[in-house]
């Protein structure tokens, strides 16, 4: 996405906003030129308090009357600018955050794996506030600044263009030196953040593991380890920071020296100006007071440009992710109906990326209540055909047929809802231990959960669980073992019943003692169903009616045990291999 | 903070020295006022165009001054603050080092990690912000408010300044006290989306499979909405702050202009001190917003000062006691009645753990998922202190024992297998400092890592990276097994690591182990009985509490909880 195409996605995001934007930018300048108009006031009521008895208290009360209005004024407009600013922020934070969360529902699930999460994550919390803020406030900020500079420059001309002159001369000098510093404080910076990342990495590397550092007590040796890298952090930050903090000092003596400038010509000239009341005292105080205050929003602008920056390229990671291609619509699809489980694969042909083919014309019929078991070594592919049948992954060639219906076809939810799916890899959703075995049957009573609870075996752990069932559980949470995680996934799909099963080494973390009394409930539950079972316990698998043996992505062999063996083939090896030592 | 500030020792000169100088910048800035109404009063009244131009001078002398005192205060401030937190890192990763495992697992270990990085730096930040502003912002709001009094003693200036100081440090403040709980509910509120955004991401599958895709929008809807009023309700009240002090400092000027004027009219003030008085009535006004932001980052590094304390509050548990010992036993190993609880939980983990070791023996644990087979191991080596009951090494109660002399008799190979960065040699020498490079490919002989080894480039040279992850599941277990034997233990612990390797190499593995010439006491945790048929000695652990002892034969004939896990094993096979 090209910077134009950013601007202009911001753009559409700010469309609803316009009106309020527009009255935004009217209060903005108003105000910042209401407030530069009282410096103004003040010198012309300073040349009334000329001397002893020579002061003009009838000139001067209108106009103290006078800025007491406009301050009020300026403060209201303040106030409303602000309130508008921040409803705009933070509707149109709300509104990209949920555009780009609803994506993630709808992202084909090569991104997801593709992408690491926390990158993603970034994107929608860190990306989208630094954008938001850095965008309107920094937009905000920017026009104040032109507009009180502008302001300032055409009322220093008007009131006297040779003093202005010294302004307008002077200033640079603090733009330059600013930029000077930040430009050799940069590398300054980047040095610290590298030693800041070895630092965090070998904190992460010995904290992480901590109890293997005690198991051997090098305590003492990986201190030393550490120790070395915070020296060189504390060398670095402490330069870094000395050196950024040089810009407010040395922005501070240049705007002295404008203060001076301006005193010495205003003095002079008031000196020279012979009576004619070219140049008065209260001029020479007004500008003063705009000497003062004329370097900030420079530095101000300098500053937001690299904000405003930083924000476009913030916007354009989290638009680049919300313009990812979605997975195909299915709107309009008819709902997969009368699922009995007969499931045909025809000519089925699919890779993860084109240079590497996995499944080349694959033909396989499968018989409702059938069991297929997929088997082969780790990173085999195994899970490849389970993306396919749940459409997590389209097929490239060929067709999958559910009850003659191409799934292709149907929408996706009623395709997904027909199979029941437990992963090697559990998850947990951060709520109640009720509400996740509930997740794919919300409105199930208490009984029922109990019920597939006990089935699963996971009834009596839950009812240890300090609020029982009301648990909260997380799924970082470590209080729940990896075997009483995936016992609670089983619970889900022993609640929620669906037509067709997929088990994705369901029990991989549950000791075998456990998990043949799981069995006899998975052997109720599977059957009649149709059911895909990936496993590397064979005795798991040697029941099912069809065994596809798989290797490096492709299928070698099909058939049950017996056929299986028979061919004395990868199968049988397999199957040898991993029992030949139990026979001593 | 009080306990953090030791650490601040041995800066005692820049701790001084940095807010002197900044003190002094600030002081050289309240004379500015002075010399611009000395240019009005005198030089101006006067025609005296000489007068104007050394007042100028002075001015850019001051400023000059000024900025050389900054740059001795911002040196100082910038050495105090990452000295200070480098010292505050190296003791918390000291102290964090010597907690235990039940401290560890209590705090977490991405606690650890973030109060060791995010708050330290959070803390040098204050640190250097304190050291930098808080006297030059207090110098400037006092120090004008004196100003003040001296350009007029008899004026009631003084009176304005009072007034306005205190009615601004009500706005500022009172508007900070409101908000700073109200920014900490929109961090709550911001973190629960990220939980959930997190969690979509890894949980994608679920969700999709339950099709819960429209749930969680409006789920997640729900939650920026709140997202969304925290931040609009924080933003309406600090959206008061810029007006309000605007509308005090302003109004206070005119109130000046119209006190200054009846002086100046009865003779009491001249034009150049009005003029004066009112640029210090500005300096407040800019000083005080900067206070406020200052307190805030404070108030920021106060919080991170307590996390970092709460860690150091935390003293290991374990306390090497004075008890007595029975030089004559045999036991390599005995359990007496022993019992574990974890901290915070409900149950023991380990109850009655009762039984003894001979020096040399093979000792099998087997049990079920959560059957408490690791916490008894750990107990060996004193990872987790026994409730009730002791454990004794070498007739010799563990807690009695200086933590590394009874590591260094034992050898562990964790469930998990890590690595650390660095090269094979390093990791290996973990296990023995002085290990000759013969004992390390000994070791890694016997681990059946010796294949390994010699694929890679550079042999023991090889680089590992941090956490391993250059070596495959099967290869870390391996250099994780040598690593343990390079120390030449008299008590091995293999706590379920050969999980990641084949039978046939597991066989092996086991056969190294059982000639090894010095001959230690060996225990193997497993799942399978096939690891530990051959073992002297199975424990049998069911729910905590031991349920069989004895060799294989005897146990699949009297213990039914071993005879169960051996058919789920190899029965339903028809071998």
């Amino acid at each position: 996405m090209k910077n134009k195409s950013t601007i202009k996605t911001v753009l559409s995001y700010l469309k609803r906003y316009w009106f309020l934007i527009i009255v935004s930018l009217l209060f903005a300048a108003a105000s910042v030129l209401l407030s530069l108009y009282i410096p103004i006031i003040i010198g012309d009521g300073i040349d009334l308090i000329i001397d002893t008895g020579k002061v003009d208290f009838d000139g001067l009360l209108p106009l103290l009357t006078n800025i007491g209005i406009i301050v009020v004024i300026v403060a209201v407009l303040q106030w409303l600018m602000n309130l508008i600013n921040n409803r705009i922020t933070y509707n149109v934070t709300k509104d990209i955050r949920n555009r780009a969360f609803d994506k993630i529902q709808k992202l084909p699930l090569s991104y997801i794996d593709l992408h690491p999460s926390g990158e993603v994550v970034n994107k929608i919390i860190s990306d989208v506030d630094q954008f938001a803020e850095g965008l309107l406030m920094g937009f905000t900020q920017f026009f104040s600044g032109i507009v009180t500079i502008i302001a300032t420059l055409v009322i220093m001309f008007v009131l006297s263009w040779k003093i202005a002159l010294v302004v307008v001369v002077l200033t640079p000098l603090s733009l330059f030196v600013a930029s000077f510093i930040s430009k050799s404080t940069y590398s300054l910076f980047r040095r610290q953040s590298e030693s800041k990342a070895e630092q965090t990495s070998v904190i992460n590397e010995v904290l992480g593991n901590l109890k293997v550092v005690k198991a051997f007590s090098r305590e003492d040796e990986e201190l030393e380890r550490f120790d070395k890298v915070n020296k060189k952090l504390e060398k670095v930050s402490r330069r870094a920071i000395f050196f950024s903090s040089l810009v407010n000092p040395t922005t501070r003596f240049v705007n002295a020296l404008v203060y001076a400038g301006v005193a010495l010509v205003g003095a002079l000239l008031v000196i020279n100006s012979d009576g004619q009341g070219a140049l008065t005292v209260g001029v020479l105080s007004c500008f003063l007071s705009y000497a003062t205050q004329y370097a900030k929003p420079f530095n101000e602008i300098s500053g937001v440009v690299t904000e405003l920056q930083n924000a476009l390229a913030c916007a354009k990671r989290v638009f680049d992710f919300t313009d990812e291609k979605e997975e195909d619509s299915d709107k309009g699809n008819p709902e997969l109906s009368g699922c009995d489980g007969d499931i045909e694969l025809s000519n089925v042909s699919f890779s993860y990326t084109p240079e590497k083919e996995l499944i080349k014309d694959l033909n396989l019929k499968v018989m409702s209540g059938a069991h297929i078991a997929i088997v082969g070594p780790t990173g085999c592919g195994k899970t490849t055909l389970i993306n396919l049948l749940m459409r997590f992954y389209d097929v490239n060639t060929g067709e999958i047929l559910i009850e003659g219906q191409n799934i292709k076809e149907i929408t996706r939810h009623s395709l997904r809802s027909s199979f029941g799916m437990v992963l090697q890899d559990t998850w947990l959703q951060n709520g109640t231990v009720r509400d996740n075995i509930a997740l794919g049957k919300p409105d199930a009573t208490d009984e029922e959960i109990i019920e597939a609870s006990k089935a699963a075996h996971t009834h009596s752990f839950i009812k240890r669980l300090p609020q029982g069932y009301d648990t909260i559980i997380f799924d970082e949470n470590s209080s729940l073992s990896q075997g009483q995680k995936q016992l609670l996934c089983i619970a889900r799909i022993m609640l929620a019943l669906p037509p067709m099963l997929i088990l994705d080494e369901a029990t991989s973390s549950i000791d075998t003692r456990t998990e043949i009394k799981i069995q006899k409930a998975f052997s109720t539950l599977m059957q009649g169903r149709t059911s895909f079972i990936v496993a590397h316990r064979l005795s798991t698998i040697k029941e099912a009616d069809i065994i596809l043996v798989m290797k490096d992505g492709n299928i070698i062999e099909m058939g049950n045990h017996e056929e299986l063996l028979s061919q004395n083939g990868f199968y049988s090896h397999l199957y040898n291999s991993q029992f030949e030592p139990n026979e001593k | 903070m009080k306990r953090l500030l030791v650490y601040m020792k041995g800066y005692r000169k820049e701790c001084v020295f940095a807010p002197t100088f900044k003190m002094l910048e600030a002081l050289f800035e309240l004379f500015v006022p002075l010399v611009v109404a000395s240019i009005i009063d005198d030089g101006i009244a006067n025609k005296d165009s000489t007068h104007v131009v050394q007042m100028c001078l002075l001015m850019v002398a001051l400023g000059a001054i000024g900025l050389t005192c900054t740059l001795f205060a911002q040196y100082f401030s910038a050495k105090a603050a990452c000295g200070f937190s480098a010292r505050v890192r190296h003791s918390l990763f000291k102290h964090i080092s010597f907690l235990s495992y039940s401290e560890i697992d209590t705090l977490g270990t991405s606690s650890l990690i973030n109060r060791m990085t995010n708050d330290t730096n959070q803390v040098q930040t204050g640190i250097n912000l304190t050291l930098r502003l808080f006297m030059r912002s207090p110098v400037i709001v006092f120090g004008a408010l004196i100003m003040a009094i001296v350009v007029d003693p008899s004026f009631k200036a003084s009176g304005i300044f009072i007034a306005t100081i205190i009615a601004l440090s009500l706005v500022v403040f009172g508007i900070m006290l409101i908000t700073i709980p109200l920014y900490k509910k929109v961090q709550a509120r911001l973190d629960t989306t990220l939980l959930s955004t997190r969690e979509n991401l890894s949980g994608v599958r679920v969700i999709r499979a339950f099709s819960l895709e429209d749930k969680e929008k409006d789920k997640f809807h729900k939650k920026t909405d709140m997202l969304n009023k925290a931040q609009i309700l924080v933003g309406r009240i600090s959206a008061l702050m810029n007006p309000f002090t605007f509308v005090i400092v302003n109004l206070s000027i005119c109130f000046l202009i119209y006190k200054g004027a009846l002086e100046v009219d009865s003779g009491n003030l001249t034009q150049g001190q009005v003029i004066a008085l009112y640029n210090y009535m500005s300096q407040i006004l800019i000083e005080l917003v900067k206070l406020a932001n200052l307190i805030i980052t404070i108030t920021k590094a106060l919080a991170s000062a307590k996390r970092i304390e709460d860690v150091f509050e935390i003293q290991p548990s374990q306390r090497v006691e004075k008890l007595d010992k029975d030089t004559s036993s045999d036991y390599s190993v005995e359990f007496k009645n022993a019992s574990l609880k974890y901290k915070g939980a409900g149950e023991c983990s380990l109850e009655n753990i009762d039984f003894s070791v001979s020096k040399g023996e093979i000792v099998g644990i087997i049990g079920g998922t959560g059957s408490g087979k690791s916490s008894l191991v750990n107990m060996i080596a004193r990872f987790y202190d026994a409730e009730d009951g002791a454990v004794f090494v070498d007739g010799q109660n563990v807690n009695s024992y200086e933590l590394d002399q009874l590591r260094e008799k034992i050898g562990i190979v964790p469930q998990k297998a890590v690595l650390f960065k660095g090269s094979i040699r390093d990791n290996m020498k973990w296990g023995d400092q002085n290990a000759t490079d013969e004992e390390i490919i000994k070791a890694l002989e016997i681990a059946q890592a010796k294949d390994v080894l010699d694929s890679k480039k550079g042999g023991l040279d090889f680089q590992i990276e941090e956490g391993g992850r250059n070596l495959s599941g099967g290869q870390r277990q391996r250099f994780t097994i040598a690593r343990a034997l390079v120390g030449k233990p008299e008590i091995l612990i293999l706590d379920d690591s050969s999980s990641a390797l084949d039978y046939a190499t597991d066989a092996k593995l086991r056969r190294a182990l059982s000639q090894l010439d010095y001959n230690p006491t060996v225990f193997i945790v497993s799942q399978r009985t096939s690891s530990i048929a051959h073992a002297d000695k199975i424990v049998v652990l069911d729910d905590g509490k031991i349920v069989g002892i004895g060799k294989h034969e005897d146990l699949l004939n009297s213990c039914l909880v071993y005879e169960e896990i051996y058919n789920s094993q190899f029965k339903r096979e028809g071998m």
